[in-house]
């Protein structure tokens, strides 16, 4: 009987890929890039007057509650530049005030400008040349700082002195668990130096090393792309109360299918416990 | 209610688990058994009617998972955050709760039989003594018994855990059992509660929420993560083999994704070893230049030293909380 129950399960995989193949060849036929350069001028006349976090007026169909900080999430899947860069701006301008970027591999952290240039290109393309710039802020994390030696993180600012409403902070896998076990040494080296104590440890006081580093606050909500359901490392301390939305692939991705995520998380109820 | 439920599949339930087992299955699954009250506001019985359904549907839960030969799994029964609720809710919790572990040690043959060892993971000192203790006999009970593992977390949050396996390696230091510098990934996953558990693969959330709600935080950044609509108490067989496919279907990315996690990991060692050799041979040698070998044979000596020293102060912390349970037990024989 084994392997006839063996190959009914390849069967069964198989079927269940092809599926997933099928419904995203379908998706991105049929939602193509030009659909959300239309529909972008519409949902864009509330970026201007806007305080980071909440978005006055009401447009396209956008969502009343607004996550502060964003985490864009590509799992398995070979990062596209374009795309991830298309969704910053969209984060931008729906009034996201943070957004990070994660790839499970490191190739953002490891090509930063190139992901600059390309958010600087996408912004002139779907918000024309007039329109407010944001800062590109990148986050060194604990693998990136032994490398380097201490220095201290790389800026590259854009724009030409207009307020920054969004910063963009690409992480890497070493921020995550590495950045907790950078905070775990700290507190016991102030106890070897007999600084401190065991009792001064608590959630608090990590909460503060992480946070100091990071200054900002826990990402509300991840969009997480790729078949592989995992956030492959991304920050695990920082998400315990984050909204993780699944979308099948950022390639292509629609600006449709961005609204309809922040629609999905304005409609989440957190209840912290209660 | 009893904890372990007797009972075969049926013959359709059976075929489908064995086709799934003929996949990569996880061993480990963890459950947010969200929904209790949810589901006794729509069956309009009372709230703690919901949270006894949803005992039994874990009952019911652990047959399955030991059918498909998941031989463990922890769940998340109640958080710190959860002590917030109505004054009567939550004493009616710790009410079932205490009545379901004197249960389990009514059960204790049954439990001695399919080798079932109980663990709870959390900060047991916010729990009412008595509690404290029922629970100390259950895992004392059972600790020796190793065919599958329940975890149940209790009184437990992802950031306290966290925490407090941060205070435990800062008491070795001050001890002078370890040094700050042996403080790494690996060594914070061993001083957490679930040291003695490999992470889940599998972590389920029903009742259609999209967090992890400060669950496992550490443990399941590369598990795959299935949320699922339906509510803790009408959970199915079906709605496991689901999220197993998920599994499945992730499975090879997720092991890809482990693997170079592992890889910077002990990266990450061999550097950290390798920057205290480099100041070991500086105080050492008053300036003098060492050659490659007697390098390497400094990094490995001072790796394996560490090493020692790492599973020494492990051993300790293992004795420390094992005399916790045994102290608490006595404590109830006493009374």
């Amino acid at each position: 009987m084994a392997p006839l129950y063996g190959f009914v399960w390849r069967l069964l995989l198989a079927l269940l890929q092809l599926q997933r193949t099928l419904l995203l060849w379908l998706r991105s036929r049929l939602w193509r890039r030009a659909t959300a350069a239309l529909l972008m001028p519409l949902a864009l006349g509330f970026h201007d007057h806007g305080r980071p976090g909440k978005r006055p007026g009401r447009r396209a169909g956008a969502p009343d509650k607004l996550p502060a900080h964003v985490g864009l999430l590509v799992a398995d899947e070979e990062p596209r530049y374009p795309d991830v860069a298309a969704l910053v701006v969209w984060c931008a301008a729906a009034g996201v005030s943070y957004v990070s970027v994660y790839d499970g591999q490191g190739s953002f952290r490891r090509n930063p400008s190139r992901l600059m240039e390309q958010i600087l290109q996408q912004q002139r393309e779907l918000l024309g040349p007039e329109a407010p710039r944001f800062s590109v802020e990148l986050l060194s994390g604990g693998a990136e700082r032994q490398e380097r030696g201490g220095e201290g993180p790389s800026c590259s600012g854009t724009g030409t002195g207009l307020s920054c409403q969004t910063a963009v902070k690409v992480l890497c896998p070493g921020d995550g668990k590495l950045g907790i076990v950078e905070a775990a040494r700290q507190l016991c080296r102030a106890v070897e130096r007999r600084e401190g104590t065991p009792e001064d440890v608590d959630v608090a006081a990590l909460d503060s090393l992480l946070r100091e580093s990071k200054n900002v606050p826990d990402p509300d909500l991840v969009l997480k792309f790729g078949s592989v359901q995992s956030t492959v490392g991304f920050l695990p301390w920082h998400i315990r109360l984050t909204e993780i939305i699944s979308l099948p692939s950022h390639v292509d991705v629609s600006y449709e299918d961005f609204l309809a995520a922040l629609q999905r998380y304005a409609a989440c109820e957190q209840r912290v416990g209660k | 209610m009893s904890w372990i439920r007797e009972g075969e599949l049926n013959l359709i339930e059976r075929i489908s688990a064995n086709i799934l087992k003929a996949g990569p299955m996880p061993k480990h699954v963890a459950f947010i058994m969200d929904g209790n009250r949810r589901y006794a506001r729509k069956r309009h019985v009372e709230r703690q009617e919901g949270h006894s359904q949803g005992f039994e549907k874990l009952a019911e839960t652990l047959r399955w998972c030991l059918n498909l030969d998941i031989h463990e799994v922890t769940v998340y029964a109640f958080s710190i955050e959860n002590f917030k609720r109505s004054k009567e809710e939550v004493d009616g919790l710790m009410e079932l709760a205490k009545q379901k572990f004197v249960r389990l040690l009514e059960e204790k043959e049954n439990l001695e039989k399919h080798g079932v060892c109980i663990r709870v993971l959390g900060d047991m000192s916010l729990l009412p003594l008595d509690l404290q203790e029922i629970i100390a006999q259950a895992v004392v009970a059972t600790r020796a018994h190793n065919k599958c593992f329940l975890n149940v977390c209790f009184a437990y949050t992802s950031r306290h855990e966290i925490a407090n396996a941060v205070k435990e390696m800062a008491w070795g230091v001050q001890q002078g059992l370890i040094k700050s510098s042996d403080v790494s990934d690996e060594l914070l996953s061993q001083c957490l509660y679930s040291r003695n558990s490999p992470n889940p693969d599998l972590l389920i959330r029903t009742s259609g929420e999209v967090r992890l709600s400060d669950f496992l935080l550490w443990q399941t950044s590369y598990s795959c993560l299935v949320f699922q609509s339906v509510l803790w108490p009408e959970y199915s067989f079906w709605n496991l083999c689901e999220a197993i496919l998920q599994y499945q279907l992730s499975y090879r990315s997720l092991e890809k994704a482990r693997g170079l996690h592992r890889e910077s990991q002990s990266r990450q060692q061999l550097e950290a070893d390798c920057l205290c050799v480099t100041e070991l041979l500086q105080h050492r040698g008053n300036g003098k230049p060492v050659d490659a070998q007697g390098r390497q044979e400094a990094l490995r000596k001072y790796t394996a030293s560490r090493e020692e020293r790492v599973q020494d102060f492990l051993n300790v912390l293992q004795s420390k909380r094992d005399l916790f349970y045994t102290n608490l037990c006595s404590q109830a024989a006493v009374a």
